[in-house]
């Protein structure tokens, strides 16, 4: 298969982003139809906003930036999926199209729909450059692709790994983040975004809030934060709806929420459903991470608290959302990095990182042409 | 409201036996009764119940009492008494998790009064069968439920020579085999499904099958999932059926769980027909429900189920379990466990990321 002309590649990924992002896309609309652990509302929100900033220009400094041999092309690429991030899966087919591959993409069972209808939103822009993304990918594929990018739990990673041999090995594990608010932030609009992180994909994906740390040393902010995150998700279920839950989903979120409130912990929770749940924890715990849209709160004492929170996560922390730490941005992007975070973002943006983000501390297409084993 | 005022009734209804009526304002007061005598006592359901918005004032109805799904017996000690006083603590068999949970039991007096009610009546209403038991004892296995169960029966209910055919080491299939194949009056075998499913499996290595007495009866319990073979259970009750050569209506399959003072049963044996019903007694309530709003779910609906026991007094009368199941007129059928739903996202098992939990 020849390779296509890369400034083609780029109009055409850029104008299928568009089709998405556009007020009344199609596409949009007969996702929510197929995938509805997600409302029509939050895959409005999420990829308007999130695919905003997808453009031919960010496309075009991705292959400047990390192409520096224009004719390099990483062969035939296997992409296998997890989980139903829409957005992310997006990124993980549109990036080995951009430098150039063959991709053969193997779709999550959670999240069939994405990756089809992105495929045929790009035929419907470029047929060409569609008929190089082959989505349900046979197995045998592993054996013969140049290079295999594999998201998933850690096994399934290893399985991957070892199928891949020699041959590239971009591997995406199990990852999770933080939110984080620092002594300045004015907490009602703290809560406001980290409620917006949390409502948009309803926490399923590596980039929503698993936690939330609120620094506390002046006291009782942290009470404050939680009851104004309650009533943030509380007016987000308006807004934003939460998605239909499996049955078994529904079951480990009541769990979850007796247990919390067995506990002893301060909690607010939605009554009638299970909506949302917000419990503060105490300062030095580590509770489990929360579920869709609950969510622990935990006090922190200052970046010191912030650093050993993350480095408790590594290596699995993936994003850190921070607002209202004034001027110690460079000791945030340390406190990410003990805990193998490569991104920290403003709260409100976690969802919607640029298409050329370090996902897990790696290039955007670089690693396709990595040397064999390269690892989150 | 006594605790000891609340047991008498309870046991005064139990001694009125499975047939007793289903007298529903009976059910009703009792259970509103125990309901508040629980919250009372039983700090972390009064958090839960509180947290939910349902102290006694705010529920009316048995229905309305807030449930405590199994997983929370794992983590909070649901007692209404302390730890001084108890006597028994049955746990999980943590078959699919590797966590474990608790009843914790100050008496053994209403477990036992409603696990003979009930066993009694749809396993040996006519006679004193010998037990065969597939299962270790309860000196062998102290804190299982099912383990007590069979213990109790045998003590209450079997005639001399029943015994345990499994110890905590493990079990040997040959003895019981050779065991039933010497059987000359009537025997009750007894176990989970799993035992049935190696003692199938002993038998076919064997070559032959068994044609047990005319009147025996098997009882199995429990799941099989993850074990060494899977069955649905008419295929199960068929292989048994025919490894033991006994009709497949002389099989009774209970439903129970750890966290239950009371069972369910099949009511195969009693009236000649094999039936998936289970049969709650008078005492207990189940209602099948929308895991999203615990509603009921319209007649006929698969839901999940929601256990009201009185036997439970001790602990939570009320008890969401994660398996499926459908409402009929007389009882209820189980569909088996709730799918769980996929892990979130990529996000890490709290258990790999926090083992320090604090």
């Amino acid at each position: 298969m020849t390779s296509p002309d890369p400034e083609r590649v780029i109009a055409a990924l850029a104008a299928t982003f568009s089709a998405w992002a556009e007020p009344d896309s199609p596409w949009r609309a007969r996702l929510a139809r197929e995938l509805p652990c997600y409302s029509p509302e939050v895959l409005d929100h999420a990829l308007r906003e999130g695919l905003r900033c997808w453009t031919d220009h960010a496309l075009r400094d991705i292959r400047c930036c990390e192409l520096a041999d224009g004719e390099r092309r990483p062969g035939r690429v296997a992409v296998w999926l997890a989980a139903s991030v829409p957005a992310g899966v997006f990124s993980a087919l549109a990036l080995p199209l951009l430098a150039g591959a063959e991709v053969w993409a193997k779709p999550s069972s959670a999240d069939p729909a994405s990756p089809a209808l992105f495929a045929e939103s790009l035929r419907a822009i470029d047929s060409e450059l569609a008929a190089a993304l082959h989505i349900g990918a046979p197995t045998e594929i592993l054996d013969t692709a140049d290079a295999i990018v594999a998201y998933g739990s850690d096994e399934t990673i290893e399985i991957l790994r070892a199928r891949a041999g020699p041959r590239t090995f971009v591997a995406h594990g199990h990852k999770l983040s933080l939110a984080a608010i620092g002594p300045h932030a004015d907490l009602e609009r703290a809560a406001a975004r980290a409620a917006l992180d949390a409502a948009l994909y309803d926490g399923r994906g590596c980039l929503s809030p698993a936690l939330i740390l609120v620094d506390d040393r002046a006291g009782g902010r942290v009470v404050d934060f939680a009851a104004a995150l309650s009533h943030a998700l509380e007016e987000l279920a308006g807004t934003l709806p939460r998605g239909s839950l499996q049955p078994g989903e529904e079951l480990r979120l009541r769990e979850l929420r007796a247990r919390v409130a067995m506990s002893g912990a301060q909690t607010w929770l939605s009554r009638d459903s299970t909506g949302h749940g917000v419990w503060l924890c105490a300062a030095g715990e580590r509770p489990e991470p929360g579920l869709l849209r609950h969510l622990p709160v935990v006090p922190i004492a200052g970046l010191a608290g912030l650093f050993d929170a993350c480095g408790a996560l590594a290596p699995h922390l993936s994003s850190l959302g921070v607002i209202g730490f004034g001027a110690a941005s460079g000791a945030l992007d340390s406190a990410a990095l003990a805990g193998g975070g490569s991104r920290v973002c403003a709260l409100g943006r976690m969802q919607l990182p640029p298409i050329g983000w370090r996902h897990d501390g790696m290039g955007a297409i670089e690693p396709l042409f990595g040397s064999p084993g390269l690892a989150s | 409201m006594s605790r000891q005022s609340l047991d008498q009734r309870v046991l005064d209804w139990i001694a009125e036996g499975v047939d007793s009526p289903s007298d529903d304002a009976r059910f009703d007061a009792l259970a509103l009764e125990l309901f508040a005598y629980q919250y009372e006592h039983n700090e972390p359901y009064r958090r839960m119940c509180d947290a939910f918005g349902r102290p006694p004032p705010a529920v009316g109805s048995w229905r309305d009492i807030p449930p405590v799904p199994t997983g929370a017996f794992k983590e909070a000690r649901l007692a209404t008494f302390p730890p001084s006083d108890c006597v028994r603590i049955f746990r999980t068999s943590g078959s699919t998790t590797p966590s474990r949970g608790e009843l914790h039991l100050d008496t053994l007096a209403l477990y036992e009064a409603s696990l003979l009610a009930s066993l009694g009546a749809y396993l040996c209403a006519d006679d004193r069968p010998r037990f065969a038991v597939l299962a270790p004892s309860a000196e062998d296995a102290p804190d299982s439920s099912l383990s007590y169960m069979f213990d109790c029966a045998l003590r209450r209910l079997g005639a001399p020579g029943s015994r345990f055919f499994a110890s905590a080491e493990g079990w040997s299939p040959e003895a019981l085999i050779d065991e039933l194949r010497a059987a000359r009056e009537p025997l009750a075998v007894v176990g989970t499904a799993f035992a049935f499913v190696h003692l199938i499996d002993a038998l076919d290595a064997q070559g032959r099958g068994l044609r047990l007495p005319d009147g025996s009866r098997v009882m199995e319990t429990g799941g099989f999932k993850g074990r060494s073979r899977e069955f649905e259970r008419p295929e199960l009750h068929a292989a048994i059926a025919g490894a033991l050569g006994i009709p497949a209506r002389r099989i009774v399959n209970q439903y129970g769980m750890c966290e239950l003072g009371s069972q369910f049963y099949e009511d195969s044996l009693r009236t000649g027909v094999p039936s998936p019903v289970k049969r709650p007694p008078p005492w207990v309530r189940t209602r099948v429900v929308d895991p999203a709003t615990l509603a009921d779910v319209p007649a006929g609906d698969a839901g999940v189920l929601v256990h009201y026991d009185l036997v439970n007094t001790g602990s939570v009368l009320a008890v969401q379990t994660s398996d499926a199941g459908r409402a009929l007129e007389d009882g209820f059928v189980v569909l088996g466990r709730v799918e769980g739903a996929e892990e979130r996202g990529c996000s890490i098992a709290a258990d790999l990321l926090f083992a320090g939990r604090a």
